[in-house]
């Protein structure tokens, strides 16, 4: 079986996506209360993470990793500031509920809605999206799409079986008095870092 | 199922006084709108997105069964057990079988309507299982012992005080009615709840033929929880919910969120085919397993909806609650009154006639005042004032009317010369005294004083006997016109009949009023009764078309639209059915047939120097003729200054009987309107329904003595020179 992580790129559209298309994403995004911090190359995307870590003054982080986390040397630079680091399924398992801030790659944005489109078919991946308070992700500045439609246009030749979603923003809940109030059963902080430089390799 | 017998009064009553929800729905029916017209902003023509929405559902509920086979064999290709439930204890067996048999003690559930529906929760506790609502609105309503008052917001009836002596009760401690703290509360307490669930149970948004995917949209996150931490997932999702392929989902992912929540997009947006791994602890270690994953396609009314010609509509719905939160009367009294066991408002109403039963659907139907504000939300467009309609009549055709008022339709208001000869008693009667025994038994003009509005007087001498003096000798007539004036114009607003003589004279046209006219069968039809509404139509088809008129006119667009309707009312008579479709195609409201015949003539132009004036629109004006700028143009050519006033187009609480059998309700909604009017500074509040008349004018009497209500006719009239 090929699972959507694998294969979407391939769909991707060639025309009418891409960074041009970035500034309408991060407008949407910053509007449902996102972080975005859009970086050059690697070497920034660690300072961003690193920012975001000692603002939090994070202990313990789960992360699942991707090309572009793997570009920037995540895992090390978090262990190299005293994070303990999970990365393998058992051990996000058992820390993912208590650990500060969760690591993880997404597919591609959407400029309409300010959403992140993600495979989580990876249990892992799941968990560190949802149970720690601060949830971090790296996407490629280049992989935005124009809208909805576009998006299923996608996943449409790529979702044949898993569990796929868009993030759009942190958690939130207005249930009371309709009074918005951010951070309820998932993560109270969504950031998002998109690097415009692909990593090597290509495929991210 | 049995149903316990309300009384609705007093529901009403009580949920009036209730400043909480008063307040609280007051103000989200102000915001609504607004945000919702602004989450649209950026998502291209909003009528072409309901369109494609309406369109792709109605192709899957003509092939439902195929989609949900295809559904089905997809879902379990993939590793889902599915299984179909006939009824709500064909789920609940399901489930609680699955429980012993897999030995879970602990549920967690997201959202889902159709396991309200069931009262699933409350079976899986009395079977020693126990579940948790992970919703906030729906813990807290759990909490509270209620249900939920709005589909989307579900504890929206509720203040932070309210809400925090459920969960200092609930969580044995004491919590300040602090919103953000109550949240942490409640999250720290869920958290718990979530690591230890050995079985979550989600609804869903949508479910797909093509990969036997289910999709879920939540702000919270706690359906991804539920979806992704204990060993089994159970999914309830009802057949309306099923698409045919996983394109369609963006259709509705376009929609679903801007209109139920004024989003862009919901914080998460999940799809789920097949089963996928979990994290489950084996000796002390987490070890990675499959989850085993289970839907339940629920019926229980859903496949008798699709199969009726006109029901098969409520498979449009995607349980935005858009209706709700512009409904005059939702937004007033909430879900707990206007709603059945478990849906609410006007698409509530129809949801439970199928879902619950007839004897729930009857007990609030009345509560919908047709006027047609949900028709221009409603992103699968489902008309449903219409499918309450037709309700009505099922259940009328099945059960027959109440005894007095099936007495009253059937031997007063289908019998022209006694029901006109009551009204004309009326008029002697109610003075010098306020004497009812008469007129209260009509349908129109119930007694019932309200305090806030003085009820109309029937007039001394009525149009019909005003004739011979307001007929003009046109020698060479451009047009021969019949006018229908309807019982109100005929009874209560003469003059302003007398007002469309002189316009239609004015424009050299021949006007001819038969005696022989009825009432037009809207306040019978409305309330189901089709036969004695088919003898009025006959009655006044064969009243209007023997004197072979060019236009027949109608000053009132309700009665415009009861008109047009007898062809399909009578559609299978041989005899009156092609007489009816030729007679509906004369038929003209006096406002759009006057601009047209001023605009050939040059005389629908803006002149001025006349008084400031506002315009209401009527529901059946705007929202069945569709018919708002000719009015307007006519009063600016007649010189007025418009000046708009707020919600022009909102009903002022009339609605035919409605307006005096729940006066208590209807008051309200007169009283936004009379403080729209007064906001304006006019001093004329114009309309062009008589039955919008008599509601504002009482409400102007008693509550703005300075402003007077005028049919746009009158206004026409006095520009006249004699």
């Amino acid at each position: 079986m090929e699972i959507t992580h694998e294969i979407w790129k391939r769909h991707f559209p060639a025309e009418n996506s891409g960074a041009h298309l970035f500034p309408e994403f991060e407008m949407r995004a910053k509007a449902v209360s996102g972080e975005v911090f859009r970086v050059p190359a690697a070497a920034e995307a660690r300072e961003a993470l690193i920012r975001l870590v000692d603002a939090v003054q994070a202990r313990k982080a789960v992360v699942v990793e991707s090309p572009l986390q793997e570009a920037a040397g995540i895992t090390a630079a978090l262990r190299s500031r005293g994070v303990t680091v999970y990365t393998e399924a058992a051990d996000i398992a058992a820390h993912a509920d208590t650990a500060d801030i969760g690591i993880s790659g997404v597919e591609f944005g959407i400029a309409e809605t300010g959403s992140v489109f993600q495979d989580g078919y990876d249990i892992a991946t799941r968990l560190v999206t949802i149970l720690p308070p601060l949830h971090v992700v790296f996407l490629q500045s280049a992989h935005i799409v124009p809208g909805i439609t576009e998006a299923f246009d996608i996943i449409s030749q790529s979702f044949d079986r898993g569990y796929v979603g868009f993030i759009t923003g942190p958690s939130r809940t207005a249930d009371i008095e309709r009074v918005l109030t951010i951070g309820v059963h998932g993560p109270s902080r969504f950031a998002i870092i998109a690097v415009d430089e692909e990593p090597k390799g290509g495929d991210a | 199922m049995e149903t316990e017998m309300r009384n609705l009064r007093k529901e009403i009553s009580e949920k009036l006084k209730d400043e909480t929800l008063r307040d609280a729905l007051g103000r989200f029916s102000e915001a609504y709108p607004i945000a919702r017209a602004k989450a649209y902003e950026n998502a291209g023509d909003i009528e072409t997105l309901r369109d494609a929405l309406r369109q792709m559902k109605i192709d899957t509920v003509e092939r439902i069964e195929e989609v949900a086979d295809r559904f089905e064999a997809e879902a379990t290709k993939r590793g889902v057990k599915v299984f179909r439930a006939k009824t709500g204890n064909d789920v609940k067996e399901y489930l609680v079988n699955l429980c012993k048999e897999k030995g879970v003690k602990r549920i967690v559930k997201s959202k889902s309507m159709a396991s309200e529906e069931i009262d699933l929760s409350k079976h899986l506790e009395t079977a020693g299982i126990s579940t948790t609502e992970t919703d906030l609105g729906e813990w807290i309503v759990a909490l509270a012992g209620q249900k939920p008052s709005h589909m989307v917001m579900p504890a929206i009836h509720l203040s932070r005080f309210q809400v925090a002596e459920y969960f200092s009760k609930e969580l044995k401690t004491v919590i300040p009615p602090d919103i953000a703290f109550m949240v942490q509360a409640a999250r720290t307490e869920l958290r718990e709840k979530f690591l230890q669930a050995d079985m979550g149970i989600s609804g869903a948004n949508f479910g797909i033929a093509e990969n036997g995917a289910i999709g879920i949209v939540t702000n919270e996150g706690n359906a991804r929880m539920v979806t992704t931490l204990p060993r089994i997932h159970v999914v309830i999702i009802g057949y309306e919910k099923l698409i045919p392929t996983i394109k369609d989902a963006a259709t509705i992912l376009k929609v679903l969120p801007r209109s139920a929540t004024a989003q862009l997009m919901t914080s998460y947006m999940t799809m789920i085919a097949g089963p996928t791994p979990a994290m489950v602890k084996r000796d002390g270690k987490w070890v990675e397993e499959e989850k085993e994953m289970h839907i339940i396609l629920l019926d229980n009314g859903r496949l008798k909806a699709a199969h009726d010609d006109k029901f098969k509509e409520i498979f449009q719905c995607v349980r935005c609650a858009s209706c709700l939160n512009v409904c005059p009367v939702y937004t007033l009294i909430g879900g707990h009154v206007y709603g059945g066991h478990t849906y609410a408002g006007g698409i509530g109403a129809i949801l439970t006639a199928f879902l619950s039963g007839m004897g729930e659907f009857e007990q609030f139907q009345e509560l919908c005042i047709g006027c047609r504000r949900c028709t221009t939300v409603c992103p699968g467009k489902i008309d449903i004032p219409g499918l309450i309609e037709e309700l009505r009549i099922r259940n009328v055709k099945e059960k027959g009317l109440p005894f007095l008022l099936k007495q009253t339709f059937e031997n007063v208001v289908s019998n022209r010369k006694l029901f006109h000869g009551l009204l004309r008693l009326a008029a002697i009667g109610q003075k010098p005294f306020q004497s009812g025994r008469l007129i209260r038994h009509l349908p129109l003009f119930l007694a019932g004083m309200a305090k806030d509005r003085s009820l109309p007087a029937i007039a001394d001498t009525p149009l019909r006997n005003r004739i011979g003096k307001i007929t003009k000798k046109i020698d060479k007539p451009d047009k021969r016109i019949v006018f229908f004036s309807g019982c109100t114009i005929d009874f209560v607003f003469p003059e302003t009949g007398e007002s469309v003589f002189k316009v239609l004279q004015d424009l050299n046209m021949e006007v001819l009023f038969p005696e022989g006219q009825s009432c037009c069968g809207k306040p019978v039809i409305a309330l189901g009764d089709v036969e004695t509404t088919k003898k009025l139509a006959k009655e006044n088809i064969r009243a209007l078309e023997e004197q072979n008129p060019d236009v027949i006119i109608v000053a009132c667009p309700t009665c415009t639209e009861s008109l047009q309707q007898y062809a399909e009312l009578l559609k299978d008579d041989p005899e009156w059915g092609p007489k009816a479709e030729t007679m509906a195609k004369k038929v003209r409201e006096f406002c759009s047939f006057v601009a047209e015949e001023y605009g050939k003539r040059g005389r629908l132009t803006k002149t001025g120097g006349g008084p400031k004036v506002t315009y209401h629109d009527s529901c059946h004006m705007k929202r069945v003729l569709m018919i708002d700028k000719e009015p307007r143009q006519l009063l600016e050519a007649a010189g007025c200054e418009l000046i708009e006033m707020k919600d022009a187009d909102k009903c002022c609480g009339m609605s035919g009987i409605f307006g005096v059998k729940y006066a208590e309700l209807s008051m309200p909604i007169l009283e936004q309107k009379i403080n729209n009017i007064r906001d304006t500074g006019a001093e004329i509040a114009a309309c062009a329904c008589s039955g919008c008349m008599v509601q504002i004018q009482g409400g102007l009497d008693k509550q703005l003595p300075g402003v007077r209500m005028k049919h746009v006719a009158d206004i026409l009239a006095e520009k006249i020179k004699e």
